[in-house]
């Protein structure tokens, strides 16, 4: 059925030559990480050298011990601030979205506020808000988990808004007038189409959400504690004092189980829905 | 009579100094949980494995409160009015003067900190006890100095070399080396600490690759060959030739009266801290000869008691790049920040220098 190939034009190539340079743009950071951590070298000392002049594997096995534990607290962190994000930010969405109230868009500018204010304030503000609180009313939240938690909520919000925003913004009210219609209650309307409906910018809200909490620094150096240090910040005192091949097999780790969960994502959810949560995610 | 009487005395004295050892040796926490404000990775292993062990011996346990300096600086001041989180905190030379300004510290004890007899006088008082020092100045290549035909550096300004253009990398103002190092570049060129325009000029002159943030780009630039040489502390040189790379340092002559630069690193204690007792134990440990050995071997900086330096000095790397004898150290060039304006150097520095 397909037709005659059509030659490749200088058009379709600068089309490839521009993807091609897209994914090396991406992925060139992940390789030379990669191939880094492989880096030999004698002793206990090493410099990062790319390409490696030999190979090792050695350096996974002095990976810190601390590091792992922080990659825990990092994961655990991670993945329930962005289901709390999603707690709050898709009733969030659907009242920006559906009411017509006034200050509509003020409230819309409060819910991306996190995204504009530099992270390190953020950080800072959190601290001393859990100070003011703890003087106020003994609630100890500095170095705690909770009180990581609830800094780490609040950079994620925003992405969960945005997201579900977006699709609901595309969504076919008429999809809801008609089971209405039909004689479904207003509730079973919410949980039979809308949710289902705006699913996958949930799931791409809170994929966001997950991996700003993973990644974060300036904002978790304030309210960590020796047991609830995160990964990323983990990372960041160890580059204060060396910077050896041990730090990349740490980071490879990372990347390698990132791309693992990516897959399971994609069989369990399926992230071609992901991709396309910002078109038509609504009609799906 | 007068025999059996000295006799009596000796025996008492020899009693009484038992059982003085006896009570600071019995000296116990148990119980008490210390919060030490301190810097993260290797740096806090190795407190971990030596004094934090030790600690526990005393039926204490020691938490680290980690970050930088100014963090936990951040931290004291968020938390005031309220119990410090933080009992004994490590301290930057150019932080110091704030946190005695904001009243953050509190007197140290100084008669329970008896290894301070390990120190040289000006690295201890009633607010503060020296624990670690980086020496600043140049880490170069040798073998391609020679190749090259230029002469070993002596000072800063010879990194100015145009063999040397787009070869060298200089400290952002911004990195951990960075103030202390762009002060010691004014004074070389005649300036001071109000006067840094000298720093600049010379800068300039050196036409740097670019600026570093983390000494590590120093020394994977060596590695690769990308730079002959770097303005860093003595660490991060030995650091490289550890590695393999063919480093040399040399402690730049400043003036004709100093050569070397210094950046000191110190202990306080927080005021309001409910552990007290443990945090002057926590003091003496830290500046104590075998934990200051280990931290300098594996942290690279320079230790501060004088026992460590002579055994530092067994090492042939350290020893050549190190400046490891007392009085040499005590007439390095070391920057009072309590006399100087850094948000003046700052504009300085982002007016004259474009990245």
């Amino acid at each position: 059925m397909s037709g005659p190939r059509r030659p490749l034009d200088f058009g379709r190539w600068a089309l490839l030559a521009w993807c091609a340079f897209s994914y090396v743009f991406l992925l060139s950071p992940l390789v030379i990480v990669l191939i880094g951590s492989l880096s030999g070298g004698e002793g206990d000392y090493a410099a990062v050298v790319f390409p490696p002049e030999t190979l090792t594997l050695r350096w996974y096995g002095r990976i810190p011990s601390d590091q792992w534990q922080a990659l825990g607290v990092s994961f655990v962190l991670g993945t329930v601030a962005a289901l709390v994000a999603a707690l709050i930010g898709i009733p969030a969405a659907l009242g920006l979205v559906r009411s017509n109230i006034r200050g509509k868009f003020l409230m819309a500018a409060i819910f991306r506020a996190p995204l504009q204010i530099p992270a390190v304030v953020t950080g800072f503000a959190f601290l001393q808000l859990y100070y003011l609180i703890l003087r106020g009313t003994g609630i100890e939240l500095p170095g705690t988990f909770a009180g990581l938690l609830i800094g780490h909520v609040f950079i994620g919000i925003p992405f969960v808004v945005g997201a579900v925003t977006a699709v609901l913004q595309r969504f076919d009210t008429r999809l809801e007038e008609a089971a209405l219609i039909l004689g479904a209650s207003r509730q079973r309307v919410m949980w039979r189409v809308t949710l289902p409906a705006i699913l996958p910018g949930v799931y791409a809200g809170c994929l966001y959400a997950f991996m700003v909490s993973f990644a974060d620094v300036p904002v978790s150096i304030f309210l960590t504690s020796s047991s609830t240090t995160t990964y990323p910040v983990a990372l960041f005192f160890a580059l204060e004092n060396d910077f050896n091949p041990a730090i990349l097999a740490s980071a490879s780790v990372v990347i390698i189980f990132s791309l693992a969960m990516l897959l399971v994502a994609q069989r369990l959810i399926g992230l071609d829905a992901l991709l396309r949560s910002g078109g038509g995610g609504g009609r799906g | 009579m007068m025999k059996s009487f000295f006799g009596l005395l000796g025996v008492t004295a020899v009693i009484a100094g038992l059982q003085a050892e006896t009570a600071i040796a019995q000296e116990r926490f148990d119980g008490v949980t210390l919060r030490v404000g301190t810097f993260g990775g290797p740096w806090r292993d190795s407190q971990a494995n030596i004094i934090a062990k030790k600690f526990e011996e005393l039926g204490g346990t020691i938490e680290f409160v980690l970050g930088s300096p100014q963090a936990n600086m951040a931290r004291l001041i968020a938390s005031q009015g309220t119990t410090p989180p933080i009992d004994m905190i490590e301290i930057l030379d150019a932080n110091l003067p704030v946190m005695i300004e904001l009243d953050l510290l509190m007197p140290i004890d100084l008669s329970k900190v008896p290894n301070t007899q390990y120190l040289a006088p000006f690295q201890y008082d009633e607010m503060k006890v020296a624990s670690w020092a980086t020496q600043e100045g140049i880490c170069y290549n040798p073998g391609a100095y020679a190749e090259l035909g230029i002469d070993a550096p002596t000072r800063y300004q010879d990194l100015a070399d145009p063999r040397l253009n787009a070869r060298v990398i200089i400290p952002d103002i911004n990195s951990g080396g960075g103030l202390a190092n762009f002060a010691a570049l004014a004074y070389a060129g005649g300036g001071d600490g109000e006067n840094v325009a000298p720093a600049i000029e010379m800068i300039r002159g050196f036409g740097p690759v670019g600026f570093w943030m983390q000494g590590a780009d120093l020394v994977t630039g060596m590695q690769t060959g990308d730079l002959l040489a770097g303005v860093s502390h003595a660490g991060w040189c030995i650091r490289a030739k550890n590695a393999g790379v063919d480093a040399a340092f040399v402690h730049p002559i400043i003036n004709d009266d100093v050569v070397g630069v210094s950046k000191d690193g110190w202990l306080g204690i927080v005021k309001g801290t409910p552990n007290y007792d443990a945090a002057v134990w926590y003091v003496n440990e830290f500046i104590d000869s075998v934990f200051q050995s280990d931290f300098a071997a594996v942290s690279g900086v320079v230790p501060v008691n004088s026992i460590s330096l002579g055994e530092l000095a067994n090492d042939p790397i350290l020893a050549s790049m190190m400046e490891l004898d007392p009085a040499a150290i005590a007439t390095q060039l070391r920057i009072d920040y309590s006399t100087v304006d850094i948000g003046t150097w700052s504009d300085a520095w982002n007016r004259g220098l474009t990245r």
